[in-house]
């Protein structure tokens, strides 16, 4: 039976309250202090301009914070009680908030958030980042229009970004997403999102919320549901992102987040994807996705280095989940020097075809079959570097074009993987 | 039941707005008159009223329905003579019904023989009554009000080639306050009714009576000094009269109006209204509990006078853009249901004849801390007809039965003042008295009701008020307090059936007995009292510590 | 002579046929028990196997890791080992009832014996099967640190543990099966100090190399970031 007491009581109290919404806005937290008044007064203003009669609320979750974070988005509400706001609104708009125990990683929050929506009625929702600080206020028009006006389920966002910005997007989840299941969706797996109510209560009602298996990486779990669902996905740009610092560390993390749950969900999507042929675009409100061209100082040559002693110390590991040509490639490229070094796209493509197929028939513990993508990833990063180094917009945007077109010619190789085991 | 000798009745006073000529036609030529009212002063007694408050009856060229007087020493044949109105106020006292007259100090119709007088050359004696310039550029700063007939507040007189101010209509000529002979005049006029036993008088549009360059020419240090002049003749001369300021502005510009309580008795809370209106429509109390913790104090002898709907348009002069266009959309989709900056429709068909929002709207307007006004024909629903122009839809005979002329007139149908209602929804075979009598549910039986138990405390007119914000923003609740007397109101402004926890600690161990029914509630604990209301549901407890 | 050896022969005929007379019946039995036995074995299997499918013990597996490990270990689910493991023990043990019908001595007191130690036996090879399997998955998840991190020899690394758990492993399950306990307790001493030994001493040699990048890195690091932009994976 699924645990459907994760609501307090007094979330519980704070929902009726509320009562029935026609906008509701998620706002995970986690010790964010410093930028959630901006961000809750961004929220403010994007309702107030693009929503004034709408009911709407901000539903804070946080993971126990120690800074105060909760204290501060509930104190921004605009009500009847604390008419302290300079923001003219016509109606009450609340800001609750609630707690959970747990890492940030668990998907309870991303739970609570569409649970209340259920429970509210929501007709649109939004999930926001307390990270995404130069958000503006009309990241919620364009996050909540195509929902709330157009009937889409999910908006994602496209940005303006850095052309080596979000590598693992447009090296590995965009391409294979778009390969897979055939929608070129740029960002599957971002911060903020806009969806139905639609969308969100049929994804709160699966199964997997119990058992954790539904935590991680539960944006790109929702993403895909949408699309698996035959719901009405678009894109929507929003401006400029905000490069995130990342430590090399951040990598395996975020790989399990990502490439973890795609492969997981390749094995309850087979039955579509394996249907799929080709891509088609969705549709997309403002520009497609920009890129910035600023030059970027990156250490290519370590990236190299850590590439050449993964497939060297890896080999054992790599013996069990790649099939020997493409080992032998890997072995190859790897003893090349600086200058010839090359990860070619098919090389890349069979590589992660490999890996999911080989996740899927679990040679290894499947967690490791992950953290061994990460050397690959890296020397795969240097090649893409090297290539784009001086490449204008349009050329980075044609090379990520062949490297879609190399996973959908290769798609037949993963289903042939994929076949052979049943 | 005679009069009561309080000087502050006007606390206690439920007031019915009607026009004479709207109310029963007595001689059946079409238009109701002053005998046709006396016939009706006990239907208005058995509603519980007890103040009327007569729209015009002055003689007039009727172009601003009245407004426009051309002699105010005298009542306008139509409605009869001096001596029915005599006769009228005799009848009403004798009820206990107070009368409210209307005095309409800033301006006069163009046809009053000051005007004639004063327009006929640059140096006839009256000529200094009115405001005359030679061009119409002075008090460039002046606001127009009747945005959809007028152009500008100056108007061109041929005969004296010269330009006269309005506020209003231009064939309504402002009196020229600045002079002490038409201070003097108008208060020699107010003194003839006074004297008749006339018990208070609506003073229209007071904010204008004083011009000043440089200014918007409203609400000026100089009309205040008159208006005070005013009262004080009224306190020296008379006992338990009442001035009521027609007023529409902000609260906190209202505020003068009652002086340190040697100004006004009584003034209009306008922008309370619409924002009754809008919290309905949004579910939401803000706009009702913004408005009035915008709300200034007033002396203690002064008090509020509120209402849903009136004569004239719902005005949303007092209202932001924003809050307008959401009004318009919500409550007049067609243009045609919009005037100048409001809404001519009636309280049952603004309310879409719901007859849940119709009576939480009326028991707001019982509770809330000032003095109700209900406009003629809403105690039964009647309907409006937009078809009619300005603001005559909401000006039709009042709807006595099913029968002929609704029972207004025994005249032609033609022959009325105004069409009648008639369509199926709101139309007098569907909507009038005498069918509402007969039915225990009618709205009219349950107007009966909710005035007899507003009636039965003090607190709604004279208490405090003390807003309850219990963290559903549906629920309007509020404490009427009056020395022991305390009344807890609770409203849900929702469509939806709702629950609601009021934090009612400070009355630990009080009894709170509903007033409709006298019925016992649990008793008031630590716990936050738990209450649900059905949909537009809303209660009135008397909280009793026994 | 030849009566003799007739007699002698029919003598031993006689003895061989009464013998055989006097242990048909007990045969026929034994092989009726362990026929009986495998029937009764296997409806046994039979009704385990559907019971564990209706309450999901597989899932029950899955969940607690059991049944990755079994994956890992190339033997069938969690259901199937259980009920094979019940029909083994339950056909063995008519068998044996069967044995000890027939009456041979000595026979049935090493049978006894055998069926003492075999839960020894049995509990020596599951933690030896779950040790090895834990050995090469925690020398694993080492390399793949190691490797992910960048430190520098992750091959030496993995292997130090997973010698270090294949040690301690054998060590209980030495002590399990009690074979030699003095002699496995005084190995497992030295080669567990050898080991140490060794690892300290490919640190110390190991160290010099990587205490002075950790201070590089510690240090230096301001003056590298400057020089260098991160790379954002998202």
């Amino acid at each position: 039976m699924e645990d459907e007491t994760f609501l307090t009581d007094d979330f519980l109290r704070q929902l009726i309250n509320v009562g029935e919404v026609d906008i509701l806005v998620g706002l995970p937290t986690r010790n964010n202090a410093k930028t959630i008044g901006s961000i809750v007064h961004t929220i403010q203003s994007g309702i107030l301009g693009g929503f004034p009669r709408e009911r709407a609320v901000i539903i804070n979750v946080d993971g126990g914070s120690r800074d105060g974070t909760p204290e501060l988005v509930t104190g921004i509400s605009i009500d009847d009680v604390r008419p302290a706001s300079n923001l003219h609104a016509l109606r009450t708009l609340h800001s609750i908030s609630t707690n959970y125990a747990g890492s940030p990683e668990s998907g309870v929050a991303f739970r609570t958030i569409l649970a209340a929506a259920e429970l509210l009625r929501a007709k649109a929702c939004i999930v926001m980042s307390p990270e995404s600080v130069n958000s503006e206020s009309d990241w919620l028009s364009k996050l909540l229009r195509p929902i709330y006006r157009d009937g889409f389920d999910l908006v994602t966002p496209t940005y303006r970004r850095h052309k080596f910005d979000g590598l693992l997007m447009t090296n590995l989840l965009y391409p294979m997403i778009r390969a897979l299941y055939g929608v070129r969706i740029r960002e599957a797996f971002t911060p903020e999102f806009g969806f139905s109510n639609r969308l969100g209560s049929q994804f709160l009602g699966q199964n997997g919320w119990a058992d954790g298996t539904g935590g991680s990486g539960v944006e790109l779990r929702f993403t895909l549901a949408a699309i698996t669902g035959g719901y009405r996905v678009c894109q929507s740009f929003l401006g400029k992102k905000d490069h995130v610092e990342r430590r090399a560390a951040d990598l395996v993390p975020t790989l399990r987040q990502t490439v973890g749950v795609l492969f997981s969900a390749l094995e309850s999507d087979f039955s579509v994807w394996s249907k799929v042929v080709g891509s088609q675009p969705v549709p997309t409100t403002g520009s497609d996705q920009e890129l910035l061209l600023d030059p970027m100082r990156v250490n290519r040559k370590r990236l190299r280095q850590m590439f050449s002693t993964g497939v060297a110390e890896l080999q054992s590991v790599f013996q069990s989940i790649l099939s020997p040509p493409t080992l032998e490639g890997l072995q190859r490229i790897a003893a090349l020097g600086e200058e010839e070094f090359h990860y070619s796209a098919e090389l890349w493509v069979r590589t992660v075809y490999e890996f999911a197929a080989s996740y899927q028939k679990s040679v290894i513990s499947r967690d490791h079959i992950i953290q061994a993508i990460a050397p690959l990833f890296r020397g795969r990063v240097c090649t893409f570097l090297g290539e784009n180094r001086n490449a204008s917009a349009n050329d980075v945007e044609t090379n990520i074009e062949g490297l879609c077109l190399e996973f959908e010619r290769l798609k037949p190789y993963l289903l042939q993987m994929w076949k052979s085991r049943e | 039941m005679p009069l009561n000798k309080d000087a502050l009745w006007y606390k206690d006073a439920i007031i019915y707005q009607v026009h004479v000529r709207t109310f029963y036609d007595s001689n059946g030529d079409g238009i109701g008159d002053f005998q046709g009212l006396e016939q009706k002063l006990d239907y208005l007694q058995e509603l519980g009223i007890n103040a009327i408050w007569l729209m015009p009856f002055f003689p007039s060229p009727l172009r601003d329905d009245g407004y426009d007087i051309a002699d105010y020493n005298a009542v306008h044949s139509s409605y009869g003579t001096l001596e029915d109105f005599r006769k009228l106020l005799e009848s009403a006292h004798e009820r206990g019904i107070r009368v409210i007259i209307e005095m309409v100090l800033n301006h006069t119709s163009d046809q009053h023989p000051w005007f004639q007088q004063s327009r006929s050359s640059q140096n006839n004696p009256y000529r200094d009554w009115y405001v005359w310039s030679d061009t119409d550029t002075r008090y460039k700063g002046t606001r127009i009000i009747f945005l959809d007939t007028e152009t500008s507040n100056w108007a061109w007189d041929p005969t004296s080639k010269s330009f006269y101010w309005h506020r209003f209509f231009s064939h309504q000529p402002d009196l020229n306050y600045d002079n002490p002979a038409v201070r003097e005049q108008m208060w020699n006029v107010m003194t003839f009714w006074l004297e008749m036993g006339v018990d208070a008088f609506r003073l229209d549009a007071v904010p204008y009576l004083v011009e000043r360059e440089g200014t918007n020419c409203e609400n000026l240090p100089e009309t205040h000094t008159i208006l005070k002049d005013l009262r004080r003749k009224l306190d020296e001369q008379f006992t338990g009269r009442m001035l009521l300021a027609e007023a529409n502005q902000w609260p906190a510009d209202l505020r003068p109006y009652f002086g340190d309580g040697d100004e006004f008795h009584m003034a209009f809370h306008f922008p309370l209204m619409p924002r009754m209106f809008m919290g309905l429509k949004l579910e939401d109390r803000k706009p009702i509990t913004e408005i009035l913790q915008q709300t200034p104090e007033i002396p203690p002898s002064c008090q509020w006078s509120l209402f849903l709907r009136n004569h004239d348009e719902l005005t949303l002069e007092m209202v932001t853009d924003m809050e307008r266009d959401y009004m318009y959309d919500m409550y007049a989709e067609s243009k045609t249901m919009r005037l100048n900056l409001g809404i001519r429709r009636r309280l049952a068909s603004l309310l879409n004849n719901d007859r849940r929002r119709i009576e939480l709207m009326n028991g707001m307007l019982m509770s809330l801390p000032g003095t109700p006004i209900i406009y003629y024909g809403d105690e039964i629903g009647m309907g409006d007809n937009i078809l009619l122009g300005d603001r005559n839809g909401v000006r039709t005979p009042m709807q006595w039965s099913g029968g002929w002329n609704s029972g207004f007139s025994n005249a032609e149908t033609e022959r009325l003042y105004a069409p009648l209602i008639q369509d199926p929804v709101y139309g007098y075979p569907a909507v009038n008295v005498l069918a509402q009598r007969e039915s225990e549910h009618s709205l009219l039986r349950w107007m009966q009701r909710i005035i007899t138990v507003r009636r039965s405390t003090g607190a709604f007119g004279r208490g405090s008020i003390e807003f309850l914000y219990p963290a559903n923003h549906r629920i309007l609740a509020y404490l009427r307090k009056l020395g022991k007397d305390v009344v807890l109101v609770v409203n849900n402004l929702s469509s939806t059936a709702q629950a609601v926890e009021l934090d009612l600690r400070r009355y630990k161990g009080n009894i709170p007995i509903e007033m409709f029914g006298n019925n016992m509630f649990p008793r008031v604990g630590d716990l936050p009292y738990l209450l649900t209301m059905g949909p537009y549901q809303f209660y009135w407890f008397r909280l009793r510590r026994i | 002579m030849r009566e003799m050896i007739i007699s002698e022969l029919t003598q031993a005929l006689h003895d061989l046929a009464r013998g055989f007379a006097h242990y048909l019946p007990r045969l026929i039995v034994m092989l009726i028990l362990a026929f009986v036995g495998w029937v009764i074995a296997y409806v046994v299997k039979v009704v385990l196997r559907s019971i564990l499918t209706v309450i999901k013990f597989d899932k029950l597996s899955e969940n607690a890791g059991a049944s990755q490990l079994l994956n890992k270990a190339a033997l069938p689910p969690a259901t199937e080992m259980l009920s094979r493991f019940v029909f083994w023990v339950t056909w063995l043990g008519f068998i044996m009832l069967g044995v000890s019908v027939l009456g041979i001595l000595g026979l049935q007191e090493q049978i006894a014996r055998f069926f003492l130690f075999l839960p020894h036996l049995f509990v020596a090879m599951l933690i030896l099967f779950f040790g090895l399997l834990a050995a090469s998955f925690f020398s694993r998840a080492a390399l793949l640190a190691a490797v992910n991190a960048n430190v520098p020899s992750p091959r030496v690394l993995s292997l130090a543990v997973r010698s270090i758990i294949i040690v301690f492993i054998l060590s209980i399950v030495f002590e399990e099966l009690g074979l030699a306990e003095q002699t496995m307790l005084v190995a497992f001493g030295i080669a567990f100090g050898a080991l140490m030994l060794g690892l300290a001493i490919a640190f110390g040699i190991g160290g010099r190399d990587l205490a002075q990048r950790f201070l590089e890195k510690k240090f230096v690091r301001r003056k590298k970031e400057e020089n260098e932009d991160e790379l954002s994976p998202l």
